[in-house]
């Protein structure tokens, strides 16, 4: 690269103009990143079951709504299943508000062939299993509480009227999870009088190949009953459960689309300055036989890497940020595992750069394409 | 003297808002290799105009330009820069030196648009430099230079391409008396010493004495044409 050295000076010929416009980058770029890979972690949340041919069978009114558990004895007569396991949202918070987590009642003598990537020691699990009050609990929920095997917590329902009282009885591992509470489906029935009503039922399917086929099976069981049915693959109920909280996923995009047209403008008014400040020099390359096409190509090159370098700067400071702040504490457990994913990044590159081209091709077009004697004529 | 630069009925026009302001109205003049011309004449005589139209930054409204026996007043604007980094160095009034490349980067950059290996690159900057001078201040930027070593800096890089036409437009008009004697005695020794064509616009009588051959423009028009010692013919005339 022979023209390296005078691109390279180019970029960083006012100091201060180089820093900020790679600051600014970094700043949004940064900005969108985080975006891009908060929407990234739902997704891999929502793929958290992945292979594990697991139905999630709720109500066909709304995930608000209970089923009568009465419908697991018949969901289980459905050939090709391997087990059915009950499970219920409870949307506790401990001691504040502000330590929401995602708390589940759970039949536990199905947790652990339904949800067989959840694990747990042996012992630790009889202990759970011979507690009415014991709980399985994540690692990063145990870090962000302080709590320990054998602690006695108290959980304050938002939903049900009733505070459950609960014994850490171990500590599960997942690929994903790390951040969530189970009690028992028992504990639950009995404080809530054993009124025969449950939020949901995980499947767990034998064959992959009749996840369709079964999902099918349940709904139609339950169509003409009083309690119908509708069932998801684990995925399409992940994305269902986060498309509760409205389109995010446009929300997301609309932010960082309306972030990089603005970043456009903006590094349009630098590198519009900057082509103005060199008309003479320009001017003068093109004089010594420098041609158009080549000192656009010089132009173009020198705002598209310092857009680049932003770019960089902003997703490698996030991987940085992202490494020592815990964000799963910071966000209360809305974030679990979060980090800047390699597809955010790899995007937020390819956008700061698509950002130097856009911003920098109207002044670096006008440059080249100005008349040499224009050039050395203007006093600038 | 071999005819290197022929220009015949040369016509310029330029276009101001709704306005044609005609600054060159027929000029034909030759210009011999190893020439050391002056153009002199006062603000707006067009001398300026002429010099660019030779060295092929410009083109005519009307007339030919022949440098070579290639009429380059005809060529493409691509053909025409890569005539130019050829062909001609430039020696401007401000020197134009690129602020954030040293002097040997500066002189070096006519020769990046060659196929020089980085090490004939560096021979033939080397040797511009001592040409001018300047071979101790290589490495100095622009602004750690003088307003004459600037120039010589400006002259090395004009020359180092070894190009067929030197064309220097006002290159003492911004030195003091001691520095521009000093870039005309280098000028006249470029062409005395490496014969080299040089074609130099000034308003200074005693820059234009140390040309050969001094042509005089006025309103367009060539109107006389002198020696370094005084008037010797009137050998083009205007064709308004």
């Amino acid at each position: 690269m022979k023209f390296s050295k005078l691109i390279y000076r180019n970029i960083f010929r006012n100091r201060l103009r180089a820093i900020l416009t790679v600051l600014l980058m970094a700043a949004i770029f940064f900005f969108i990143a985080t975006l891009l890979s908060i929407l990234e972690n739902f997704t891999l949340f929502s793929e958290a079951g992945k292979g594990q041919n697991r139905l999630a069978t709720q109500s066909a009114i709304s995930l608000a709504n209970v089923l009568p558990v009465a419908h697991e004895q018949k969901i289980r007569q459905i050939p090709g299943i391997a087990d059915v396991c009950q499970m219920q949202w409870f949307g506790a918070y401990y001691k504040e508000p502000k330590n929401f987590f995602a708390n589940f009642a759970i039949d536990h003598h199905h947790m652990r062939t339904v949800f067989d990537d959840y694990a747990v020691p042996d012992k630790e699990f009889e202990a759970y299993a011979n507690d009415r009050q014991g709980a399985i609990v994540g690692p990063e929920l145990m870090k962000r509480f302080g709590w320990k095997v054998g602690d006695h917590i108290t959980l304050k329902s938002t939903i049900f009227p009733f505070n459950p009282e609960l014994n850490i009885r171990g500590v599960y591992q997942h690929p994903i999870d790390s951040s969530s509470l189970f009690f028992r489906m028992d504990y639950f029935q009995q404080a809530m009088g054993d009124n025969g009503l449950v939020g949901m039922f995980w499947i767990k399917v034998k064959d992959a190949k009749n996840m369709t086929a079964v999902s099918k099976q349940i709904d139609d069981m339950f169509r003409n009953s009083t309690d119908p049915t509708e069932t998801f693959t684990e995925k399409e109920f992940q994305l269902n459960f986060l498309s509760m909280m409205g389109d995010i996923k446009l929300l997301f995009h609309s932010i960082s689309l309306c972030s990089i047209f603005m970043v456009i403008l903006l590094a349009a008014i630098t590198m519009s300055m900057s082509a103005r400040e060199r008309v003479t020099e320009i001017a003068v390359l093109k004089a010594i036989g420098f041609p158009r096409g080549l000192v656009l190509s010089l132009m173009l090159i020198e705002f598209a890497l310092l857009t680049l370098i932003g770019g960089a700067v902003g997703v490698i400071g996030g991987t940085f940020v992202y490494r020592f702040v815990n964000m799963t504490q910071v966000t209360q457990g809305f974030l679990v595992n979060f980090g800047l994913y390699p597809n955010p990044i790899i995007a937020c590159l390819i956008a700061s750069l698509g950002v130097g081209l856009l911003a920098g091709g109207w002044p670096a077009m006008r440059s080249a394409n100005m008349s040499v004697v224009d050039g050395l004529r203007r006093v600038v | 003297m071999e005819v290197l630069v022929r220009i015949e009925n040369v016509k310029k026009i330029y276009r101001r808002d709704e306005f044609d302001v005609p600054v060159l109205n027929g000029v034909s003049v030759e210009v011999g290799r190893g020439d050391f011309l002056a153009l002199m004449g006062p603000s707006g005589s067009g001398k300026t105009t002429l010099l660019n139209l030779i060295a092929g930054i410009d083109r005519p409204t009307g007339g030919r330009i022949i440098v070579e026996e290639k009429e380059i007043s005809r060529f493409s604007e691509t053909a025409l820069a890569s005539w130019r980094a050829r062909h001609v160095g430039f020696i401007f009034q401000l020197y134009n030196l690129i602020p954030v490349l040293n002097a040997f980067e500066n002189v070096e950059l006519p020769l990046l648009l060659t196929r020089l290996s980085k090490k004939e690159r560096r021979e033939h900057v080397t040797t511009a430099l001592n040409i001018v001078g300047l071979s101790d201040r290589m490495f100095h930027y622009p602004r750690q230079l003088s307003g004459g070593q600037e120039q010589r800096v400006a002259i090395a890089r004009a020359i180092v391409t070894d190009p067929t036409i030197i064309v220097a437009d006002e290159p003492t008009g911004d030195l003091d008396a001691r520095n521009a004697e000093d870039v005309l005695n280098l000028l006249a020794r470029l062409n005395d010493e490496f014969q080299k064509t040089i074609i130099m616009v000034t308003h200074d009588p005693k820059a234009a004495n140390h040309a050969r051959r001094t042509l005089h423009l006025e309103k367009g028009l060539l109107v006389e044409m002198l020696t370094g010692s005084g008037i010797a013919t009137v050998s083009a005339r205007a064709e308004a």
